[in-house]
């Protein structure tokens, strides 16, 4: 079963299973590597450019939050006594 | 790079949302600080100082809560209860006929359900914050510490001031809820996201800090390890699979319009971070539960809850992991297969005359893309399941486990949610003609 009726793209897409229990998750498991096959990749250009712009977020929400942690701290131990 | 960010800060309309998230944030985190009536602010930070490390049973829910748990803060329970009953009613949604039908009634529907929600929400509160109460009361040293400043953390123990105590939790519950939904509102990303991201960025810091105490080369190392999964991340998301599109052609006056081809886009991993804030968020109600009904450390606690605290309180036990794994891999089909209707999306595609080259409109089409959908979702789980093992081994095998505990889960979390923010607010940019700052 593993090219006779491979279809123009060459996949496993569409085919039944008449084999056993085994023979099914083979081809499901053919199936999957195939449609992953097919997936569109990042660029590296893109990756660069969204891996920077996360940091930069991250980085700036951390510092955000941790400052104003701070200043918050600062106010509750003035108002409830430290 | 931070011109751009400059520039969404120069759009209004940007400007306002991003401003109006920062705002609710900063309540988030002053309710988070706010010592709940009863409690005696003094004793709380003196326990906090003593009992530092020692908060491994309650870690992960106190992450989730960005530190408000342990020092029982108005907003102590943080948005635990809101993310438990969006779990169940989402669950429920496959079990009862009721639900589902409520479901497909759309937007009415959907209001419905989120009326449940929240009904839920305030009843689980009630729950966990009189479980919380009660075990602060009777035993506040096994919940946070055995420093003697955590013994009298309660000022009044009268039933009066309890009550107070369970009514202010159970409504900071309420109030967390709704900041959450006015920032999906209102604000830039999805509100329930935004406040983990921002209990989880409030601990980070100072707990990777702490790493170099056990030298600098680790610490280094966990930043390094950071970066990677951040990378892989960003890589996954980003895979799509396309399903050509052709549209069909028609005449407008003299003009032939339509014709193109586009796709519609799959992503590998279409649930997101979703899948590993449920799973986590759901290992964590046994050891809560666990830790609640075991008022007293002298006696010897239930069998159950031994066997609880044995196997799932530690991220970097074998157990923890395989179940930790499984749910990952439930939730993520599960997830997806409620939130994706190829139906739908075959429904949608025939009204508006459109269709994928060689599939039948109809019935075929929604197949075809369920076909795709499953067996691209197989990809994402197993990648999901992997990542959320990733740094569960490898900060165990660092050790940087005690400083960093759940360290895994925290990298992905903001690292899913801050990518999920950046795109919303870029996709707002580009509609303002900027080009953003992701192309």
């Amino acid at each position: 079963m593993s090219t006779s009726t491979a279809s123009k793209r060459g996949s496993a897409e569409g085919k039944s299973a008449s084999g056993g229990f085994f023979a099914k998750i083979i081809l499901f498991i053919r199936q999957v590597i195939d449609e992953l096959r097919k997936v569109v990749r990042p660029t590296r250009d893109e990756l660069v450019n969204y891996t920077l712009a996360l940091i930069v977020f991250l980085a700036l929400i951390m510092a955000f939050v941790v400052g104003l942690d701070q200043l918050i701290v600062r106010l509750i131990s003035w108002v409830f006594g430290g | 790079m931070l011109t751009v960010f400059g520039r969404a800060f120069r759009t209004p309309d940007l400007r306002n949302k991003i401003l109006f998230t920062l705002a609710i944030i900063a309540i988030f985190r002053l309710g988070s600080h706010v010592p709940a009536p009863g409690i005696s602010y003094q004793a709380v930070q003196a326990c906090q100082k003593a009992a530092s490390g020692n908060q491994s049973l309650l870690g992960l829910a106190n992450l989730f809560s960005g530190g408000a748990l342990l020092q029982l803060s108005i907003f102590a329970l943080g948005i635990m209860p809101y993310i438990t009953s969006t779990i169940i009613v989402q669950l429920l949604t496959v079990v009862i006929p009721k639900f589902e039908q409520l479901k497909k009634e759309g937007q009415a529907g959907q209001t419905k359900m989120t009326q449940y929600t929240r009904y839920l929400t305030i009843a689980l509160a009630i729950l966990q914050s009189s479980t919380l109460v009660t075990a602060v009361h009777n035993n506040p040293q096994s919940l946070l510490g055995n420093a003697p400043a955590c013994a009298n953390i309660m000022s009044d123990g009268a039933m009066p001031t309890l009550i107070i105590m369970v009514l202010t939790l159970t409504a900071g519950t309420g109030l967390i809820m709704w900041l959450g939904e006015q920032v999906t509102e209102k604000g830039v990303g999805q509100g329930m996201s935004i406040l983990i991201l921002t209990s989880v960025a409030a601990q980070v810091p100072a707990q990777i800090w702490s790493i170099r105490e056990q030298g600098w080369g680790k610490f280094f190392l966990v930043v390094a390890m950071g970066l990677v999964i951040l990378t892989v991340v960003v890589y996954v998301e980003n895979s799509v699979r396309r399903i050509p599109v052709q549209y069909a052609k028609r005449m407008i006056g003299r003009r032939m319009y339509g014709g193109t081809s586009t796709y519609i886009p799959l992503k590998v991993n279409m649930a997101n971070v979703i899948p590993i804030i449920f799973a986590s968020s759901l290992l964590s109600l046994p050891v809560m539960v666990a830790q609640f009904t075991n008022p007293q450390t002298s006696t010897n606690p239930a069998d159950w809850a031994v066997w609880v605290y044995n196997n799932l309180a530690r991220s970097d036990h074998p157990s923890y992991m395989i179940v930790y794994t499984l749910l990952v891999l439930f939730f993520t089909f599960f997830y997806v297969s409620i939130t994706y209707q190829p139906d739908e999306v075959a429904d949608g595609l025939k009204q508006s005359g459109s269709f994928i080259p060689g599939v039948r409109a109809g019935k075929a089409t929604a197949q075809y893309i369920n076909y795709v959908l499953t067996r691209i979702t197989v990809g994402g789980a197993i990648y999901l399941a992997i990542l959320a093992l990733i740094p569960l081994i490898a900060f165990a095998l660092v050790g940087a486990n005690q400083n960093f505990p759940f360290g895994g889960a925290s990298i992905l979390i903001l690292v899913g949610v801050g990518l999920d923010t950046v795109k919303q607010i870029d996709s707002k940019l580009q509609q303002h003609h900027y080009e953003g700052f992701l192309r």
